[in-house]
């Protein structure tokens, strides 16, 4: 069904190497010494995602909290495909509209209009599309007076803004949004929020990460809480958020 | 590859969009702009026409030096900016891998794109040299409509693979122009293949680039037909190179986020 994701025994890691990108050199040596000595070199690696399953309906809105490096923004990042998983399964339904770093899609030295009509199609919504919403989008965004100007020179919150406003009326059937509109001022947070609001009125579905839990208590129906890479607890809101307020308190920071 | 091919006809605008930002965001902050996409080639032409031509007298068949270096430098100077900026177009790109998705050979392909844009604009000051120098545009010149499509395919068949490559180890950036140079000898670009001895032109003409400039220069100054039988073999080994580079680049796609 559109709108619908679907997570089975999903599990992901992360390489860690000592640069940040590997070396010819490097892979020739390392073939070669596995080849040699007839060892397997253990890989090191961080396990991001450890057999996470769950279900969302069409229309529901989830929020995911946890703390850094618990695996949220993976979630996100495999249900839009930027990265795959190495076990399990993942099938989602109808259009997503992702909005996951700050100033993804955007491109600095292009005009914010110009801008406007790239992101709108790294969307993918054709130009017409685009047209017919792009006032909405320049209101939405409160970028009127810069349309013109290099996107270089704006600042962060107009860059959290002009991204959002692309994304959310980009009509997705699933929207991902990821800690970004902390970069916003209140209006704009509020603007965002009530904007969320409306899609879960229109039945769409939300996926929301967040370290603010009023923003996470005031849109989802259900919150999902992650640790190291697993789903600790998932259901009502306030439970879940409340559990993990008083995890934090008695867990110290390294051990989480 | 049937979904693959669907899936990049969905999202076309999105190549054209990049395609346009590529030619934009090149010349941006530059005085010149665009001229830079015609200044390349012309010169590079008044170099060889001065060296090659005037100093070394090599024979370029009775045609004026300019319009004679200027028939293969055009089409190079497209495989270079080409494969130069291809191979580099998805590390470049790594904002956009990791944070957005849509299939990553819009990377490459848009890259392709705008060097073909520059390519178009140096055609442009060709046909105007052409006409300087009083050379007649012969019929044989509808061959262009294969020749270029060639480039296209070849250039953007060695951009897929060096892209991939360079995701997971960037030697390829330092490998890149040192290729590049050598294979402008390799090409016949200073002289004509006439020139190479028949021993050797046997296995010259698996370098693709050699039939399709030579065709090239053929159809435009020199007036005369291609030899069709090494065209046709550079157009088989650019559909290859293309079919082979673009399965490699779909296998490793999958990983670019994680590695790049």
């Amino acid at each position: 069904m559109t709108g619908e994701i679907i997570f089975n025994k999903v599990t992901k890691s992360y390489k860690i190497t000592k640069a940040k990108y590997g070396l010819l050199r490097d892979a020739i040596v390392e073939s070669f010494t596995r080849k040699l000595k007839r060892v397997v070199v253990p890989d090191n690696r961080a396990v991001a995602l450890n057999r996470v399953s769950f279900r969302i309906k069409r229309g529901e809105s989830v929020g995911i909290i946890g703390r850094n490096g618990a695996g949220k923004t993976t979630i996100l990042k495999l249900i839009s495909k930027i990265t795959y998983p190495e076990k399990g399964e993942i099938s989602t339904q109808g259009r997503i509209g992702a909005f996951i770093e700050l100033g993804a899609g955007l491109h600095h030295e292009l005009t914010g209009r110009e801008n406007i009509f790239l992101y709108g199609a790294i969307l993918g919504m054709n130009k017409k599309e685009i047209d017919e919403k792009f006032n909405d989008i320049v209101n939405f965004a409160e970028i009127h007076k810069f349309l013109d100007t290099p996107i270089k020179k704006y600042s962060s919150g107009m860059y959290s803004r002009l991204g959002f406003s692309v994304c959310a009326f980009c009509n997705p059937d699933i929207l991902l949004v990821d800690e970004v509109l902390a970069v916003g001022d209140v209006n704009f947070q509020k603007k965002c929020i009530a904007k969320m609001h409306d899609f879960k009125k229109e039945g769409r579905t939300i996926l929301f990460v967040s370290h603010d839990m009023e923003a996470v208590r005031s849109i989802s129906e259900r919150v999902v809480y992650l640790e190291k890479g697993r789903i600790v607890r998932s259901g009502n809101p306030r439970e879940v958020i409340d559990y993990y307020l008083s995890r934090a308190k008695e867990t110290p920071q390294n051990e989480l | 590859m049937k979904t693959w091919i669907l899936e990049l006809w969905h999202y076309r605008e999105l190549l054209w969009a990049f395609t346009l930002k590529e030619i934009k965001i090149r010349y941006k902050q530059t005085i010149l702009g665009t001229a830079w996409a015609i200044l390349q080639p012309a010169a590079l032409t008044i170099i060889f026409s001065l060296i090659f031509g005037l100093f070394l007298r090599i024979d370029s068949q009775g045609v004026p030096f300019i319009v004679f270096y200027y028939s293969a430098l055009l089409p190079w100077t497209f495989v270079t900016t080409s494969i130069s900026f291809g191979s580099l177009s998805v590390t470049n790109n790594s904002g956009l891998v990791t944070k957005v998705y849509f299939p990553r050979e819009i990377l490459p392909f848009s890259t392709i794109g705008a060097a073909f844009f520059d390519l178009l604009m140096g055609s442009v000051i060709f046909i105007f040299l052409m006409l300087l120098y009083g050379i007649t545009f012969s019929p044989s010149l509808i061959f262009i409509a294969i020749i270029a499509p060639t480039l296209l395919i070849l250039t953007s068949g060695i951009s897929l693979i060096l892209s991939a490559i360079n995701v997971l180890f960037r030697d390829v950036k330092f490998v890149v122009p040192l290729v590049l140079q050598i294979w402008l000898y390799a090409s016949p670009i200073i002289y004509t293949i006439d020139r190479i001895p028949d021993s050797i032109r046997k296995f010259y003409i698996f370098n693709p680039v050699a039939p399709l400039i030579q065709s090239f220069r053929d159809v435009t100054v020199l007036g005369r037909d291609p030899n069709f039988k090494e065209l046709s073999l550079a157009i088989l080994l650019s559909i290859l190179i293309f079919l082979v580079g673009y399965l490699f680049f779909k296998r490793k796609e999958r990983i670019f986020a994680d590695v790049i």
